[in-house]
């Protein structure tokens, strides 16, 4: 009995930890170098834009040759900042510091889909309630999976097209013929696919929206306050704290 | 006297040569400018051919061949006016002049002269894929000098960004026939060279001011330019490997084919197809969700004041 009146009384502090440092570095390395990508890449993509406008674009960033190195590095760096990420999960949950829980996880459930169900019938006024998020809300765990298709699509793509000679070491013969242009084809395609989505879900999400406009804090802080938490991540809150309602009543 | 007379006449007309700063070629060239600078507009030749007569004087001035005299070139006209084409012409010029008749029908001998400074590549030229088509198959619209360099009036070095085979113009000149559907089909030529070489990675950066980049020279070789089925062609089979080599070191057999003017295969294709449509699904359900939260946002902040949380 004493135990649980210790807990119960455990105090619920002002705000805790979302993200720790790695995470936060890896954040600002994969904003960083994508920004880089997205800006040089635009120009190429679009090097016949009316009015040599791509051409003073990238003479902005010194020229198409740098603008290729630029573009190169940043993509090598981003490449980097990825394996960084993956190897660091596979020390976290082979040190068990990161466990897998169904409202925690960023892995996404049929839950997900039955939240984006809730939330369009909320937009439309035909449901009072929207969804109560874990940790992570689709949207959240969308933008987390998104950029490991563009690492594996646009990753993948780069890295053959910026050193061909020591990937076609392992492009079979018979498919020399056109993955040179599938390549091509899927770096240019997904880029812009990758452009756009961060420019409408990740900005309007994380930056547009009301309630974290002009942005949260939290990519360098780290830190949520509980009351945000409450706000957006119920399922979360309610887990972490589970006793919070009762000392309330 | 009459020998005293003549000198009357000459001498005063010595004088002036004397004191025109002008050399003998470009005083030459003066004569035939004063008439060909001011005039406009093309005659009809007797085989019904049409001849431009204007001369830009202050274009052929800039030119690379400003210095040659008109008859340098337009061998057959020495006196002026020119009442009789028929001076002697040096014996190349000639053969040559033969061989291309049918592509030049009014002065073969003037499209031939090039021959007498560019004889190196003028021979070159006639073996290539555009010669032999010229001098072999009797044809009237395949390449010859004139074709890809301009009038030979107004030709700028090659560093010149206006000149017609530089960096600049050169993808764009050739385009004028291998762009052209009518001249693709006759020839069976690929129809895709421009579309893809704008498409490509090259074209881009030359569009973006690349300087190093290749254009279709570069490639495919100049005066000597060959078919791309000729086993000699610098873009045929494993020439390639030395051909992309130039820039691209240890270019290997897998790596030439990524560079080609053929239609994409059914894979990218497709490919492009089906990423269009995971692009155009992704699009629908971002946007749609983004304006709809939005809105819905508005409404209860007017509409829901507290109604929810």
């Amino acid at each position: 009995m004493s135990q649980s009146s210790t807990t119960t009384t455990r105090e619920i502090p002002k705000e805790i930890e979302r993200f720790n440092v790695t995470f936060r570095i890896q954040h600002i390395i994969m904003f960083t170098t994508f920004l880089l990508l997205s800006f040089t890449g635009w120009g190429l993509k679009y090097a016949y834009a009316p009015g040599g406008v791509s051409s003073w674009w990238i003479r902005v960033w010194g020229g198409p040759e740098t603008a290729g190195i630029i573009h190169r590095v940043a993509g090598v760096t981003m490449l980097l900042d990825f394996v960084w990420h993956v190897i660091y999960l596979f020390y976290l949950f082979g040190t068990k510091r990161m466990t897998i829980n169904l409202k925690t996880t960023v892995i996404p459930l049929p839950k997900d889909v039955f939240d984006v169900i809730k939330n369009y019938l909320y937009f439309f006024g035909l449901s009072k309630e929207k969804a109560r998020y874990g940790k992570y809300s689709y949207a959240q765990k969308f933008d987390y999976w998104a950029v490991f298709w563009g690492m594996f699509i646009i990753g993948f793509s780069g890295f053959a097209l910026a050193f061909p000679m020591l990937v076609s070491h392992i492009i079979p013969q018979f498919a020399t013929a056109w993955i040179w242009q599938l390549l091509s084809i899927m770096h240019s395609d997904e880029a812009l696919l990758a452009i756009v989505f961060i420019l409408f879900w990740h900005f309007y999400n994380e930056h547009l929206k009301p309630e974290n406009f002009p942005m949260s804090w939290l990519w360098i802080t780290g830190k949520i306050s509980t009351d945000t938490l409450k706000h957006h991540h119920p399922i979360e809150y309610e887990m972490l704290f589970p006793d919070a309602n009762k000392n309330k009543d | 006297m009459p020998y005293k007379k003549v000198i009357f006449f000459v001498a005063p007309l010595m004088l002036l040569a004397l004191l025109l700063p002008l050399s003998a070629s470009a005083q030459e060239s003066a004569n035939c400018l004063a008439c060909h600078s001011s005039m406009k507009g093309r005659i009809k030749a007797v085989s019904g051919n049409l001849i431009e007569l204007n001369i830009d004087s202050e274009k052929f001035q800039s030119s690379v061949h400003s210095s040659l005299a008109c008859t340098d070139c337009h061998i057959k006209f020495s006196d002026n006016p020119h009442t009789s084409p028929n001076a002697p012409v040096p014996q190349a010029v000639l053969a040559i002049s033969a061989k291309i008749s049918k592509k030049y029908p009014i002065d073969p001998v003037a499209a031939a002269a090039c021959v007498q400074c560019h004889d190196e590549i003028y021979k070159k030229v006639l073996e290539s894929v555009h010669g032999k088509n010229i001098t072999q198959k009797h044809q009237t619209d395949g390449a010859l000098c004139l074709d890809c360099h301009g009038s030979p009036h107004y030709i700028v070095p090659i560093s010149n960004p206006a000149a017609l085979m530089g960096r600049k113009h050169q993808v764009e000149t050739c385009g004028k026939c291998h762009g052209n559907k009518a001249l693709n089909e006759k020839y069976k030529m690929e129809e895709n060279v421009m579309d893809s070489f704008e498409e490509s990675f090259h074209g881009r950066k030359l569009a973006l001011g690349h300087t190093k980049v290749p254009v279709c020279a570069s490639c495919h070789g100049a005066h000597d330019v060959k078919s791309a089925d000729d086993p000699t062609s610098p873009v045929f089979g494993n020439n390639r490997l030395q051909t992309c080599g130039k820039c691209h070191k240890g270019a290997n057999e897998k790596f030439i084919p990524a560079i080609t003017h053929k239609l994409p295969g059914p894979i990218p294709y497709y490919t492009e197809k089906a990423l269009i449509f995971l692009v155009l699904g992704v699009f629908t359900f971002i946007i749609s969700h983004v304006l709809l939260e939005a809105f819905s946002d508005i409404r209860d902040a007017i509409f829901r004041k507290g109604g929810h949380k």
